[in-house]
């Protein structure tokens, strides 16, 4: 363990009562965190403030960014174009504690695709009594569209993003499942490479697990889902348009695993087929990778109204024609009240006791648990079932009462759209603030990719969100929330766990 | 033309390109993140001194291999004649003796780059090696724009980028090689950073992805880079451009002697080897002989080049 106080560049902070994830103690460097933690004491504030500009930079330059539009009233002009705040204090997981995630991932994500695959055709886990129907049925994302189709490589989920937190207990816990179009996946390649840059050194001595082999595992997985025989299959990634904001990412996926990245007009569907129309005529499309949401995914079938997809898309994909990633319907898992009942899909359909712990969760169409959350608005966390991203959400302890009443209203009005959880005390890492370092809270997302037949590989460390104002317990970026590199770093000596 | 200027030109076009790639591939063999052990740091350093082929020229001068005393020893020691810096000294040299006889900016882009090299330390590269390589390559891109923009098309050009696209192709095989000698040597799990380290050193990466997609093997970036025809770093694109220079060469000029035959005849045989290549000969066991024989060949060709064409006494370093 070393003992700093007398460095300006990364002098200890008082610990709260939750996790810290570098300090163990007042001053106690987790053994982990020791190399990097001495990397940043010794270069010194103006070394770090230099480093900031570059990475900064780096970001313009390269326009890894995200697009705000306003909602303030104010007629804006144009939306804000705006880099993510990118912390650069990596976010160090050890290998051990990170092989027990990796396999608590595997399971969850191989039970939330067999239950969506029983949802769309047995429902055995209805019929067996453990999640009532209603709940299937009056979900918001349930596409009986999808009823009895068999999707490629039968993978309804091939990109999931699982949101974990650590409490004060130092335990992961699940958040939420992001099982849609969950994203981040840039930040969190373009972040290493960052670091790889900046902090050269720090990064040769670290023995981190590489990311950049899992952008080719991503584009395996693609590939694996293509419906037909055709060795070079065609993919392309579905994106809204460049007002989206999360092109910067939709881009930044279509160049590194070299797939085209197209807009619903450059799509054409014929006699149930997908075509895309190029240069050199029209060529059948074997892989979506869609990123938009279900119901503007073909105006035939969903929203009438949508013009971002293709009219026709669905048929081709019931004919068998074309892959969809993620199928349309996986929503219906990830569904925040559909959450609680996870743990039980994992005992239900592998057998086995899950391995990640969810976070207490109230279901407020249940009468006695909306009572219990009534009684104490103010230590609870109120979130309704189909949004995310930060919004709808009520955090009990930092809201005024007179939003504490006007969620009381909704939730009487319509209890099956809200669940509660505990406020639960997020850890906290060390960010640098003004003239060193401070504690912030954080969050973690891991992203799973699974390819035909049930092939997952879950990326090394995933993504470090972090709540940027102090005390703030809000991470999404939508809501000025920031990231950090996560490092996945095995004992040297010891052999990396993964192999491939 | 005197024979001397046309020597000289030539060797414009390998200096730069010299310089670039030697930039190319420090900038990424920086960066390349292995999950070895703390004690085999040095060899990452050495095994880049060996990319670059200068182990008994580094060994006469250090002891070991650090990373200050890589860097600086393939950057800025202008007592190493494949250092970055003596590249360029070496390619604004020539240009200073042929400057009236070429457009102005080129001299003016090559010099301004050496008075940059003048002022830089090994305290500078360390401070931000990505920054420091980064700005390297643009100057290098630089000088290559301001020639393609305003450099006649007669046999100054030819001179030059005949030069550029010989020791193209001699680097590519270069990096080929040792990649191909560090694959056999470790375990296929560790494959997969270095070989995407070679396609982003060589700006290969998206190119690959078009036409391979996930498939990364050595023999498939064996392959793209010996074989691909359309892209630019490519041996086989290489040697094509080669021909083409030295044709433009040979319409260009009074006396087509039988020198020029000579080289044109062995860059079209190895052009044909190329595009006609057994795929068996690509696989990462059997790949050595060919790597050989190209590095060989650019050696006799560059002597040819030396011998038949500018047929005088040497003039370089």
């Amino acid at each position: 363990m070393s003992k700093t106080g007398t460095v300006p560049g990364l002098a200890p902070y008082p610990l709260g009562p939750g996790f810290d994830e570098m300090y163990a103690g007042p001053g106690e460097v987790r053994r982990h965190y020791e190399h990097a933690h001495r990397i940043f004491s010794a270069m010194g504030p103006e070394a770090l403030k230099r480093k900031q500009r570059a990475m900064q930079r780096r970001m313009l330059e390269e326009g890894i960014t995200f697009t705000l539009y306003g909602s303030d009233g104010a007629a804006r002009e144009r939306p804000l174009e705006r880099t993510i705040p990118f912390d650069m204090i990596p976010r160090i997981i050890p290998g051990e504690e990170w092989r027990d995630l990796e396999r608590g991932i595997l399971q969850r994500m191989e039970a939330l695709n067999r239950f969506v695959h029983d949802v769309y055709h047995e429902q055995r886990i209805v019929k067996d009594g453990l999640v009532p129907r209603r709940m299937i049925l009056s979900n918001r994302y349930f596409r009986p569209e999808m009823a009895g189709f068999r999707v490629p490589g039968n993978t309804y989920i091939a990109a999931s993003g699982i949101d974990l937190i650590r409490h004060s207990d130092g335990r992961y816990y699940v958040l939420e499942d992001n099982l849609r179009t969950p994203s981040g996946f840039s930040y969190l390649f373009k972040g290493r490479t960052l670091m790889n840059q900046l902090f050269p050194k720090l990064c040769f001595e670290s023995a981190i697990r590489d990311v950049d082999a899992s952008l080719n595992r991503f584009l395996s997985a693609l590939r694996s889902l293509a419906p037909s025989r055709n060795p070079d299959p065609l993919i392309v990634l579905l994106t809204p348009g460049s007002y989206n904001s999360a092109y910067y990412e939709h881009a930044f996926l279509a160049q590194q695993m070299g797939i085209r990245l197209v807009e619903g007009r450059d799509l054409v569907a014929d006699n149930h087929k997908i075509y895309l129309r190029t240069m050199r005529g029209m060529q059948q499309v074997d892989i979506i990778y869609r990123r938009l949401d279900d119901e503007y995914l073909d105006p035939l079938t969903f929203r009438p109204d949508s013009m971002l997809g293709v009219p026709g898309l669905m048929n081709a994909y019931r004919a068998g024609n074309v892959a969809l990633a993620n199928a349309p319907g996986t929503g219906v898992a990830d569904d925040k009240a559909m959450y609680t009942y996870v743990p039980d899909m994992i005992r239900y359909y592998l057998g086995e006791e899950p391995l990640l712990r969810n976070v207490p969760t109230y279901v407020l169409s249940r009468p006695e648990e909306r009572e219990f959350v009534l009684e104490r608005l103010h230590e609870m966390v109120v979130k309704e079932t189909s949004l995310s991203g930060g919004y709808g959400m009520l955090i009990g302890s930092e809201s005024t009462p007179e939003e504490r009443e006007l969620f009381r209203g909704n939730i009487l009005r319509e209890p099956e759209r809200y669940i509660a959880q505990p406020i639960m005390a997020l850890s906290t890492a060390p960010v640098l603030a003004g003239s060193g370092a401070a504690p912030r809270h954080i969050d973690l997302r891991a992203f799973a990719l699974a390819g035909a037949n049930g092939q997952t590989h879950v990326i090394p460390g995933g993504l470090t969100r972090v709540a940027m104002h102090e005390g703030s317990l809000v991470v999404n970026s939508s809501q000025g929330g920031g990231v950090k590199d996560t490092w996945v770093v095995d004992e040297p000596g010891l052999p990396s766990i993964e192999k491939e | 033309m005197l024979n001397r200027n046309a020597e000289a030109l030539f060797w414009i076009g390998r200096y730069f390109e010299r310089a670039e790639n030697h930039a190319r591939l420090i900038d990424v063999h920086y960066h390349i993140q292995q999950t070895e052990t703390h004690d085999a740091a040095s060899s990452r350093w050495s095994r880049l001194v060996d990319a670059i082929g200068s182990r008994d020229e580094y060994t006469a001068r250090h002891d070991d291999f650090s990373e200050e005393d890589v860097l600086s020893f393939l950057t800025l020691d202008l007592e190493h004649p494949n250092s970055i810096y003596a590249c360029i000294y070496q390619a604004r040299s020539n240009l200073r003796m042929l400057r009236q006889q070429l457009p102005s900016e080129m001299w003016d882009a090559a010099s301004g780059f050496q008075l940059w090299l003048d002022e830089q330390t090994p305290a500078n590269i360390l401070e931000d090696p990505h920054d420091f390589y980064q700005r390297l390559k643009e100057q290098t891109a630089t000088f290559l724009g301001i020639e393609q923009s305003t450099l006649w098309r007669e046999k100054e050009w030819h001179l030059i980028e005949s030069g550029r696209f010989l020791e193209r192709a001699e680097n590519t095989v270069r990096i080929l090689k040792s990649t191909a000698v560090y694959c056999r040597g470790s375990d296929s799990s560790r494959w997969y950073p270095m070989l995407q380290a070679v396609l982003n050193s060589l700006s290969a990466y998206q190119a690959f992805r078009r036409r391979f997609a996930d498939d990364m093997s050595p023999a498939r970036l064996l392959e793209f880079l010996i074989a691909d025809p359309t892209f630019p770093r490519s041996a086989l694109f290489a040697f094509r451009e080669l021909e083409e220079h030295l044709h433009g060469l040979a319409e260009d000029s009074a006396q087509r002697g039988q020198g020029h035959r000579i080289v044109l005849r062995q860059t079209g045989k190895i052009k044909s080897h190329l595009e006609y290549l057994d795929y068996e000969e690509l696989d990462l066991n059997r790949v050595d002989p060919l790597l050989d024989r190209l590095i060989e060949w650019c050696d006799e060709l560059g002597g040819a080049m030396r011998e038949r064409y500018f047929r005088s006494e040497e003039i370089r370093v």
